[in-house]
């Protein structure tokens, strides 16, 4: 009997303690939860009049330079023929590959923000994609990791707004199929504009491949309720052809 | 595939083409090789119900009015999105008899996509198809006898 209780304390401490948010920074917002993508599908056909000035313009055509621009709307071309015609290319989600840095914060599925001491951890649903932010620290030197989808971010809080930088994506994981180089920086700012929306500002700095910044914005509304679910590719059925275009097998 | 794959087979088909630039990884399902301008509702028998991600799958057989069954496998969306709109594995069982519209695939095997399947007792589930507004509706075709 006294062994159960123990146990139970115990547990209780431990669970107390997991619960427990960490001291944020000086300057540092709240942002730990649930959150999903505000102004886009079913939630911008529903929303009021006075609620759209907190719906992001598009994101913009990449701005390449002249030679890789030319290239890039060619494929755009190729792309919406391709689709037209019923046979789309294929892309990483359909190999049940997320999509990586940047791209994985257009949060096609709801996103968890998890703040602790010294870290910041973004959580997408879909494909369960993680990226990490190490907060008040110096950048690394791209000598010192290997490129990746979600690369190297660090971050710090200033007048209540994140800033992160993130470094090492590789080249072939790209924002609508723009090219970049392995130096491009991705710079983003998290700050809240309402009580439940965050506003997250985007901006790809890759003077190699760009003719100036590449910016643009997703808004974020709480879902104070939601669990996050898991997300595993076990039945997958669709798969990239020899030639690249999206397939799906049915069974014999 | 994998990426890397993926983008061997890009650099092999632009060097066999002359072209410039690979094919590289960018994000997101296309539900483009499905018909936008017809549905086909089934009235058919459920043979499986596959909830899986990426994306559930219901196995459906089809008998005609000569008795002859053609089996049809549908595509739905993310479990996860269907979570979210209410849906559970348990809502369908083989076995069920079911009405099943969906946006056949495009080049004319027995498949399809899902938008809505009407179940034994009577209520109809939407299966939360990104865009669903795209596909035009054709309510008057329908492919099975129910028995």
């Amino acid at each position: 009997m006294i062994r159960v209780a123990l146990t139970r304390v115990s547990l209780a401490t431990i669970l107390l303690a997991g619960t427990a948010l960490p001291a944020l920074a000086k300057d540092a917002l709240d942002i730990t939860g649930r959150w999903q993508r505000y102004g886009i599908g079913a939630n911008a056909a529903n929303m009021a009049e006075g609620e759209k000035k907190f719906t992001p313009p598009p994101r913009p055509e990449p701005p390449l330079k002249p030679e890789y621009l030319e290239k890039w709307k060619a494929f755009e071309k190729e792309k919406k023929e391709a689709a037209a015609a019923g046979t789309p290319f294929a892309t990483t989600w359909n190999d049940c590959i997320g999509s990586g840095m940047p791209e994985m914060m257009a949060a096609a599925f709801p996103m968890e923000i998890l703040q602790t001491d010294g870290q910041i951890t973004i959580i997408q649903e879909a494909f369960m994609e993680i990226r990490r932010i190490y907060l008040d620290q110096p950048q690394v030197s791209l000598d010192d990791i290997e490129l990746g989808y979600y690369g190297h971010s660090v971050g710090h809080w200033e007048d209540g707004e994140l800033h992160a930088e993130t470094i090492g994506i590789k080249p072939d994981v790209q924002v609508n199929d723009a090219p970049h180089s392995e130096t491009m920086k991705i710079e983003e700012t998290f700050h809240m504009v309402s009580d439940d929306i965050m506003w997250v500002d985007i901006t790809l700095v890759d003077p190699d491949y760009l003719t100036k910044p590449w910016s643009w914005s997703y808004a974020f509304q709480k879902m104070p309720d939601y669990q996050m679910q898991e997300y595993v590719c076990e039945g997958n059925r669709e798969y990239t052809d020899e030639d690249g275009y999206q397939r799906i097998r049915l069974p014999e | 595939m994998s990426v890397r794959l993926w983008s061997v087979v890009a650099a092999v088909a632009c060097l066999l083409a002359g072209a410039a630039g690979a094919r590289p990884a960018a994000a997101h399902h296309s539900f483009a090789m499905y018909d936008h301008d017809r549905t086909v509702t089934l009235m058919g028998t459920v043979t499986k119900f596959q909830w899986t991600n990426p994306h559930a799958y219901l196995e459906v057989d089809v008998v005609n009015e000569e008795g002859a069954v053609t089996h049809y496998s549908i595509e739905m969306t993310s479990i996860n999105m269907m979570r979210r709109i209410g849906w559970k594995s348990s809502l369908i069982k083989p076995g069920d008899k079911v009405a099943a519209t969906m946006a056949a695939l495009l080049d004319g095997r027995p498949g399809g996509l899902l938008l809505d399947v009407t179940l034994p007792d009577g209520k109809v589930w939407k299966t939360g198809v990104p865009a669903e507004h795209t596909f035009t509706r054709t309510p008057d075709a329908v492919v099975g006898v129910q028995k």
